[in-house]
């Protein structure tokens, strides 16, 4: 005979004495199926545990002691500590189901880089013809690039154009050393 | 006899046949299919051993069900 358990609706479990098992009900859409199992795989050493689905919209888990004979307080007890076993299991998939992406693309990351470096074959099916990226600035330019020697012509430009800004020309030439000396 | 009805929803189809296996020696065993349920019927020779045969059937099935859909790490 089924009674409801002290502090417990009674649309959400029940105990049966004579059973040594107690009953609980748990909303399908609130509780995943893999949270189930997930409490249901911590509690099978402890005591049986049997799942129904009587409606698609909710499950019925029944948990027996594996001796007979228990009284209200331990089977309320079991029912408490299933139900918030439960609820943690359901917060941890979700947490799981949040972040399966951010999960999967380290996975991911992680196999390519133990497959080890390209091949030959991959390498030349490369796409090298896309700029690696932007550099509005110029910063990325190299030392060489940014301080080249001018050609000769350019600096006999400079020298008749403007002879009293040969100060501020100077800073261009110092890099490479002494080259504002030679003619 | 105890019948059992496990869902199809929630148990494997195979997981309940290796259940039943393992527990072939203990009991004898009667399985049919119903529209959305596994049933096993079960016979054992006394009624507290058909009680225990029942729970660790049950639990012996769970876990062979939460192993195969990879539950179980």
């Amino acid at each position: 005979m089924t009674s409801t358990l002290e502090g417990i609706p009674g649309e959400l479990a029940g105990v049966d004495l004579g059973q040594s098992a107690v009953t609980l009900t748990a909303d399908a859409s609130i509780y995943p199926l893999e949270a189930l199992y997930g409490a249901a795989y911590i509690f099978i050493d402890r005591c049986y545990v049997f799942i129904d689905r009587p409606e698609t919209t909710r499950y019925r888990v029944v948990l027996s002691t594996k001796k007979p004979g228990a009284d209200e307080a331990a089977l309320r007890a079991l029912a408490g500590e299933f139900a918030n076993e439960l609820l943690s299991c359901a917060w941890r998939h979700q947490i799981t189901q949040e972040n399966r992406a951010t999960i999967e693309a380290v996975t991911t990351q992680a196999l390519s880089g133990a497959m080890g470096p390209p091949s030959l074959d991959e390498l030349a099916a490369f796409d090298f013809t896309e700029e690696p990226f932007e550099d509005p600035l110029g910063i990325a330019m190299s030392w060489e690039d940014k301080y080249k020697k001018k050609p000769k012509a350019e600096e006999q430009d400079a020298t008749t154009t403007a002879p009293s800004s040969g100060a501020e020309a100077a800073p261009s030439s110092t890099p490479t050393g002494g080259e504002g000396k030679n003619p | 006899m105890t019948e059992l009805r496990f869902h199809r929803d929630v148990y494997k189809g195979t997981a309940i046949d290796e259940a039943t296996k393992v527990f072939a020696r203990f009991a004898t065993f009667e399985t049919t299919e119903a529209p959305e349920h596994w049933v096993v019927r079960l016979t054992a020779k006394s009624a507290a051993r058909e009680r225990q045969i029942v729970g660790e059937l049950g639990n012996y099935a769970l876990g062979l069900t939460i192993k195969a859909s990879g539950g179980a790490r």
